[in-house]
């Protein structure tokens, strides 16, 4: 069974709060699918190779090159954040 | 009023209607059905109707519903998560771009599981929606709004994303037709990602052909989805070989859906088809080793929710640390799934479990895509139910996270493995539609859609 602290200490990985409520039943519900999965185990994976992707997909790769966008364009990245001459101002975080 | 695009398209051509008239049907339908599915989100009363010029397009007359985790430009986008309570979209996903220059309407957008992740369309922070046939029942889902849109005639084709059948799965419990094509055919650009492995977006129709159309229209190369490739067959056959895949008629599946599927099957064989028993060795790990891939990529693509980009206010003077903030954004943004989802996939990425889990499960997935390859061998198409059960009550699962996702065991396969599946009705029981499952070899859409075209003739007749 998965401890109450452990899920926390995810739940601080994560970046997630987790209210007493979900603190109460976080762990038997994570630990009933952990249960379910238990039984990948009883396969035998020995030399088997990870399917990550797809064999005919190859990496796309283009050159790194800054793109001029139209004014338009411009505009709608200003409006996404607070912005001060041709630049977005965010939160600091240092 | 439940019509085919091709059935519009013929209807406009007689001049028994016009293409405003169609719109605002459907317009007035929804204003008198949504309070009570909760389908749409968001309605495009104003979308402009598509002048007589068009008429030779393949979808003039095709009336969308987009799942509101599809982004079109200047309008909201929400995903059905707090966290995006107020977020307009900045661009238009390729899917609609086409759509729109191939004749295509958006009616409006639709209701889901938040983010994607649900098999009921009950994680919306918007509320459920409900199954049109019978309202006390679930739609499913994730893509349960455009699955309800439709089926509740609000309008005559829609779109989904499917990760692990959420396509499918909502087009069984809904009575229509919903398709998943081949992993890397259809361009997710402007899609909210998942789980970047197995994301794909698709329609919900009411005929296979009409499905064929718009995946004709969406499928392609875009440069803007690097996984996207022009490999989809288009080969003439006359003749396919079914297989039927075993390990899905075994236990655990409701015996009513049984008792259809099993009638489906008769009538494809007494048509003369040639049907064979397959077998599918590894079947009962899918879902669990689904679980754990899903969940892992689940929690890193939603890193990018942090409740300062995309829209949420920064509550700076409650927070005292960055920290701080991210955890109340994230803590307060998503419903429980997602956390759940989310908590689950770091669990299963964190130092000294990652070889345990997401590793053991890649290879599992090898073996899944093999067994389906040398099943491939021996057949063109395989048959499977879309879902074990009919349509449950609302309620009924949402807090048993296990049994919920037990709704995805039979069409997870195809996303693991990356192939083509459709789920259309193959009977009835009572009011319910059964949804059959066709599944063929990756980028043999060609073969999929003559067989499940073929079956719904049968099935029809």
């Amino acid at each position: 069974m998965i401890k109450k602290k452990e899920i926390e200490r995810i739940a601080f990985f994560a970046r997630l709060h987790l209210d007493d409520e979900e603190q109460k039943r976080m762990p038997e519900e994570i630990d009933s699918i952990l249960q379910y999965i238990q039984r990948l185990r009883d396969v035998d994976i020995n030399e088997i190779e990870p399917l990550f992707h797809f064999p005919e997909l190859k990496n796309v790769v283009r050159e790194d090159i800054a793109k001029t966008v139209d004014r338009e364009t411009q505009k709608q990245m200003m409006a996404m954040g607070k912005d001060k001459d041709d630049y977005l101002k965010v939160e600091s975080i240092l | 009023m439940k019509t085919t695009i091709k059935g519009v398209q013929e209807k406009i051509k007689k001049g028994e209607t016009s293409h405003e008239e169609v719109f605002s049907s459907y317009l007035a339908r929804i204003k008198e059905r949504n309070e009570t599915t909760n389908a749409f989100l968001t309605v495009f009363e104003k979308s402009k109707t598509v002048n007589e010029e068009k008429k030779e397009l393949p979808l003039y007359g095709a009336f969308f519903a987009v799942k509101d985790n599809i982004l079109i430009k200047e309008e909201r986008c929400t995903a059905g998560s707090k966290i995006l309570e107020h977020y307009v979209a900045p661009y238009t996903a390729t899917v609609v771009e086409k759509i729109l220059e191939n004749g295509g309407v958006v009616v409006g957008k639709t209701n889901l599981d938040e983010f994607a992740m649900g098999s009921s369309t009950e994680n919306s922070t918007f509320g459920p929606s409900r199954n049109p046939i019978d309202t006390e029942r679930v739609p499913g889902g994730s893509s349960g709004g455009s699955a309800a849109a439709i089926a509740d005639g609000m309008c005559n084709a829609g779109l989904g994303s499917d990760t692990g059948g959420s396509i499918r799965q909502p087009a069984a419990f809904c009575g229509v037709v919903g398709f998943k094509p081949t992993y890397g055919t259809v361009s997710r650009s402007g899609v909210m990602s998942m789980s970047s492995s197995f994301d794909q977006v698709g329609p919900f129709t009411n005929c296979v052909e009409d499905a064929e159309t718009v995946f004709n229209v969406i499928s392609g190369k875009d440069e803007r989805d690097s996984v996207t490739s022009d490999l989809i067959k288009k080969e003439t056959q006359e003749n396919f070989r079914v297989g039927i895949l075993k390990e899905y008629f075994v236990d655990g599946i409701n015996q009513e859906v049984k008792r259809v599927l099993q009638e489906a099957i008769k009538k494809i064989e007494k048509a003369g088809l040639d049907v064979v028993e397959v077998s599918l060795p590894h079947t009962e790990y899918a879902l669990p080793a689904y679980e754990i891939i899903m969940a892992s990529e689940v929690s890193t693509n939603m890193a990018r929710y942090d409740g300062i980009r995309y829209g949420l206010e920064f509550d700076r003077p409650a927070a005292k640390t960055m920290q701080d903030a991210y955890l109340k954004n994230r803590g307060e943004g998503f419903g429980k799934e997602v956390k759940r989802r989310i908590i689950l996939g770091t669990y299963a990425l964190s130092a000294g479990y990652y070889d345990a889990y997401y590793i053991r499960a890649q290879k599992i997935r090898t073996l899944i895509a093999e067994d389906f390859k040398s099943v491939f061998k021996k057949v063109d198409v395989v048959f499977a139910p879309t879902t074990p059960t009919l349509p449950f009550k609302i309620g009924e699962k949402v807090e048993d996270p296990l049994s919920m996702h037990l709704s995805d065991i039979f069409t997870v396969t195809a996303n693991l493995a990356g192939l083509p599946a459709i789920s259309l009705p193959c009977g009835k029981s009572g009011d319910f539609s059964v949804g059959a499952q066709v599944l063929a070899d990756r980028f043999y859409e060609d073969k999929l859609f003559l067989a499940a075209k073929k079956f719904e003739k049968i099935w029809k007749s």
